[in-house]
């Protein structure tokens, strides 16, 4: 009898504990370093990232490329946010990043593709759905298609997933990634050295030698790979970190709605490409999805995702949407007030 | 030139000589010792250099064995999944000073790559296609980078882990950097010619500085070394400037040549010693000439006084001075000769002693057989006058009378005769002294030509005048020049008994004038013209001999000259030149 009175006592103790602890808790200043350093002299409106606090958190200081602090509205729609404030220091650099994470400087921080698989055992992460499509956009002075094909058929996709993005994303020949639309396997993604070859062999030699306009440094090491590839092909390519000169520009393009027409539309105003015909339809949405495509004036290379560390005082659940959105009204930190 | 001057021009140039060929000598000997040494010295410093690339080498292979040893490199080597590995190689060869290292797995495909790091999964086929290398060797490698081509020195080390092997191939690329960090001693540099092309490319040429400039000048020498692919020495530039440099071939694994190691050590330190010894031998040179000639001059100068001393005394006895004696200093050849020249000249004086005495009396016994000759003439008549007067007298005394007057006649006219022939004398011994003026030569030859109008008629001497109009005036004594071309005139007429031409001509000469007059006679021998002159001399059966001598006496005492030009048959031209 006592030894059941003792279990069940000790069970309420750990109910009871166990409560305390997932309990949420108000108060505290949940601190993000991202590596973009946004210069501009009011703080972003439109976008992923900072814009997502909105509305449950108002901004409260703005010192652009240095830092943003943000405020819990008393008042939001969806009632007050855990968190008191949220502090966003811009221009981290990743490593950096990583260590504040460590020492507990910070408790959110970006993970770049490339190091997403080396992270401490036990750290936490918020990984998105494969939100961003790494693509090569040839500009009008690349003229000839035969260029743009031999560049899309000489990258190794494969070489560059697997060692530079660590296996992080999916390799895709698609604009909408896989989980937004469900065809993008449909488009060859698979490289063919000896056609691109064939290819640039029939290339007037002007032509075989352009420029791949990088803004990005974290792209960079991709750019370098591709540039690698083409020259295997017979291509000569050069890189530039002034994209606006560039023949042809590495860029990620961001997925901007869980709707796939919208999401598609989206990424032709973003690259300046045609609007999409129809899209009310699966087939509608594929062959507008392949009319873009077409002319390999965008090549798509990979969806990404967006991946942060979080700190294990972070509570409250994912912080980000599937679509890397910012999702910070439910977090509280262990710290807090209860 | 004199000849103490050719003897010092002589004496100066062979004490040039002498010690230009000294110069020359000893330059050219030393210069060859300091070759030598140069020699040695750039050998030394290539044996050095060659020592510290060697060790150069055995420092990558260190640092590539001690990266295989690394629990990180077996970490590669034992990993199943060497996609998160593609940036070990880049910190490892930081970590070991590398600048090239590849982590290349056992298939030949790079799992990392320092210098390349995108160049994952690239095959490295050298390094498992029966491979050249050897573990614990530095070899020199082509190497690609993302920028084109370079040569590295590398070694290769195998690391064999959970049944799998790795492959560590680091390496330093051989460019200005790495030479940069040689050690070299002073006065060298090193410059490498890395053979990528094949043609020759200037910047290829990596040394420790910009070699942009330097490439023309090491291209043939580094073209020779890539063709007969053998180490070759060559001294480029000139001056102080000018190096020699060793050119070795350097061939990697492959023996294929793969750069040209220029070894380059500077002449100038050779050059200004050389400099300064052939300035130093040059002012020793200059010394030892300048002491040559002064020594010369000094002993050219006591060779030649006895010498110019001679000269001198002949110049006077030449003078007319035959006292002048030498002093007799030495005793050698040219004291000898001086004695002898005063013997000469002594037994001159004697001799001329002799000969003016001889010619005295000789001058006696002519003017006494002249004297006597033109005495005996007038006194013969005389004496027979006298004779006839005496007979009239005692025998005829009715004609006495008569034979006294025609007596008397003959008497006074014999006894003017006299008186004219001692008067003639008498002029040659008074000749006075010439009262210069300016004198009109043409003037004077017209008066005196006009003046024997009458004896050229009785002669039947035609006289012509050519006169030159421009003839200047001279400085002379009119009297005494118009005395003697009355004479030369007179003398004209004799030597044509039978009647002639004579010709009188005036004409500028120099800036004095010339006085000839010609006759058409028989002429003169040339003995008879040597002595023409000559007091008392005649070619005549008549006159004193004295008329030339009055010629000539008169034009020396007016400084000028008188001359004679005549050939037997073709007649007689006297000159007188007047300054």
């Amino acid at each position: 009898m006592h030894r059941i009175a003792a279990s069940l006592f000790l069970l309420c103790a750990l109910a009871l504990t166990a409560h305390a602890a997932t309990r949420p808790r108000y108060g505290g200043t949940l601190r993000i370093e991202i590596h973009a350093s946004i210069e501009t002299a009011d703080p972003p409106q439109l976008g992923p990232g900072m814009p997502d606090l909105a509305p449950a958190f108002s901004i409260t200081r703005w010192e652009a490329g240095r830092r943003a602090a943000y405020a819990a509205d008393e008042k939001a729609p969806g009632g007050r946010p855990f968190l008191d404030a949220v502090e966003v220091e811009l221009g981290r650099p990743p490593r950096e990043q990583a260590i504040d994470l460590d020492v507990g400087k910070a408790e959110m921080i970006e993970i770049p593709p490339s190091e997403a698989r080396r992270q401490p055992a036990g750290r936490r992460t918020w990984v998105s759905q494969p939100v961003r499509v790494m693509l090569l956009h040839f500009g009008a002075r690349v003229d000839d298609p035969r260029v743009r094909e031999a560049l899309a058929l000489a990258v190794d996709r494969a070489a560059i997933f697997n060692v530079l993005l660590q296996r992080q994303g999916e390799i895709s020949g698609a604009l909408l990634p896989q989980w937004l639309s469900g065809f993008a396997f449909v488009f060859n993604a698979a490289s063919d050295t000896a056609k691109a070859r064939e290819l640039a062999a029939a290339l007037p030699a002007q032509a075989r030698s352009f420029s791949i306009g990088v803004e990005d440094p974290a792209l960079r090491p991709i750019a370098e790979r591709i540039a690698l590839n083409a020259r295997d092909a017979g291509l000569s390519v050069s890189l530039t970190p002034q994209a606006g000169a560039a023949d042809v520009r590495l860029l990620e393009v961001r997925i901007a709605s869980a709707d796939p027409p919208r999401a598609l539309a989206a990424i032709a105003a973003t690259l300046g490409l045609a609007a999409p015909g129809r899209t009310d339809s699966p087939d509608a949405l594929y062959n507008a999805e392949r009319a873009l495509l077409d002319g390999f004036r965008v090549v798509p290379l990979f969806h990404l995702a967006d991946v942060y560390g979080v700190a294990a005082r972070v509570k409250g659940g994912a912080g980000i949407s599937p679509l890397g959105e910012w999702r910070l009204e439910n977090v509280w930190l262990e710290s807090g007030r209860p | 030139m004199t000849f103490r001057t050719r003897l010092l021009v002589v004496y100066t140039l062979s004490v040039v000589a002498s010690v230009g060929m000294v110069e020359w000598l000893v330059t050219r000997a030393t210069r060859k010792a300091f070759e030598r040494l140069e020699g040695q010295r750039a050998d030394f410093l290539v044996a050095q250099f060659q020592r510290e690339f060697d060790r150069r080498g055995q420092e990558i292979v260190r640092a590539v064995r001690d990266i295989a040893l690394s629990d990180a490199a077996v970490n590669v080597a034992i990993s199943s999944d060497n996609s998160a590995d593609y940036n070990e190689a880049s910190a490892m060869a930081r970590a070991h000073g590398l600048g090239l290292l590849e982590l290349v797995s056992g298939d030949g495909a790079i799992v990392s790559s320092a210098e390349w790091p995108v160049r994952f999964g690239y095959v490295e086929d050298w390094l498992t296609a029966a491979p050249a290398w050897k573990p614990g060797v530095a070899f020199l490698r082509r190497e690609e980078l993302p920028d084109g081509f370079t040569l590295a020195l590398a070694a290769v080390e195998t690391v064999n882990a959970g049944g799998r092997q790795l492959y560590v191939a680091g390496g330093q690329q051989l460019d200005r950097d790495f030479l940069s960090t040689l050690v070299l001693p002073a006065g060298m540099r090193v410059l490498m010619y890395r053979n990528l092309e094949p043609q020759f490319a200037p910047h290829l040429l990596a040394g420790t500085t910009d070699q942009a400039a330097d490439a023309q000048e090491f291209q043939p020498l580094i073209e020779r070394v890539i063709r007969e692919r053998r180490p070759r020495v060559a001294t480029l530039g000139s001056g102080a400037e000018a190096e020699t440099v060793h050119a070795l071939p350097l061939a990697g694994i492959e023996d294929n040549l793969l750069a040209v190691l220029l070894i380059s050590s500077s002449r100038r330190e050779l050059v200004e010693l050389e400099n300064s010894l052939g300035r130093n031998g040059a002012w020793v040179a200059a010394g030892a000439i300048l002491t040559g000639i002064l020594m010369a001059a000094w002993a050219t100068a006591r060779v030649t006084r006895p010498v110019r001393r001679l000269a001198e005394s002949a110049g006077q006895v030449a003078a007319g001075n035959w006292d002048a004696t030498v002093e007799v200093t030495s005793r050698d050849e040219v004291g000898q000769l001086a004695q002898a020249f005063n013997r000469m000249t002594h037994e001159l004086v004697e001799q001329r002693q002799r000969l003016v005495q001889t010619e005295r009396v000789a001058a006696w016994r002519e003017l006494a057989r002249r004297l006597a000759h033109e005495l005996k003439n007038p006194l013969f008549p005389l004496q027979i006058t006298v004779e006839n007067m005496q007979r009239a007298r005692e025998s005829h005394p009715a004609e006495f009378d008569e034979v006294f007057r025609e007596g008397s006649r003959t008497l006074l006219a014999e006894l003017a005769n006299l008186k004219q022939i001692i008067a003639r004398f008498s002029d040659f011994a008074k000749m006075p002294a010439p009262e210069m003026q300016p004198v009109n030569l043409n003037a004077l030859a017209a008066d005196t030509m006009k003046l024997f109008e009458a004896q050229f008629a009785q002669a039947h001497v035609t006289a012509r005048a050519e006169l030159a109009p421009d003839l200047p005036t001279v400085s002379a004594d009119p009297e005494q020049i118009a005395r003697a071309l009355r004479n030369l005139v007179l003398n004209a007429i004799d030597a044509m008994p039978e009647g002639g031409a004579l010709t009188v001509r005036t004409m500028p000469q120099g800036a004095g004038a010339r006085l000839e007059i010609s006759d058409s006679g028989k002429g003169l021998s040339q003995e008879e013209c040597e002595r023409l002159f000559t007091p008392y001399y005649t070619t005549k059966t008549h006159g004193t001999g004295l008329g030339l001598a009055i010629v000539q006496s008169v034009v020396s005492d007016h400084h000028g000259r008188v001359s004679v030009e005549s050939q037997p048959g073709k007649g007689t031209t006297f000159r007188i030149d007047l300054g």
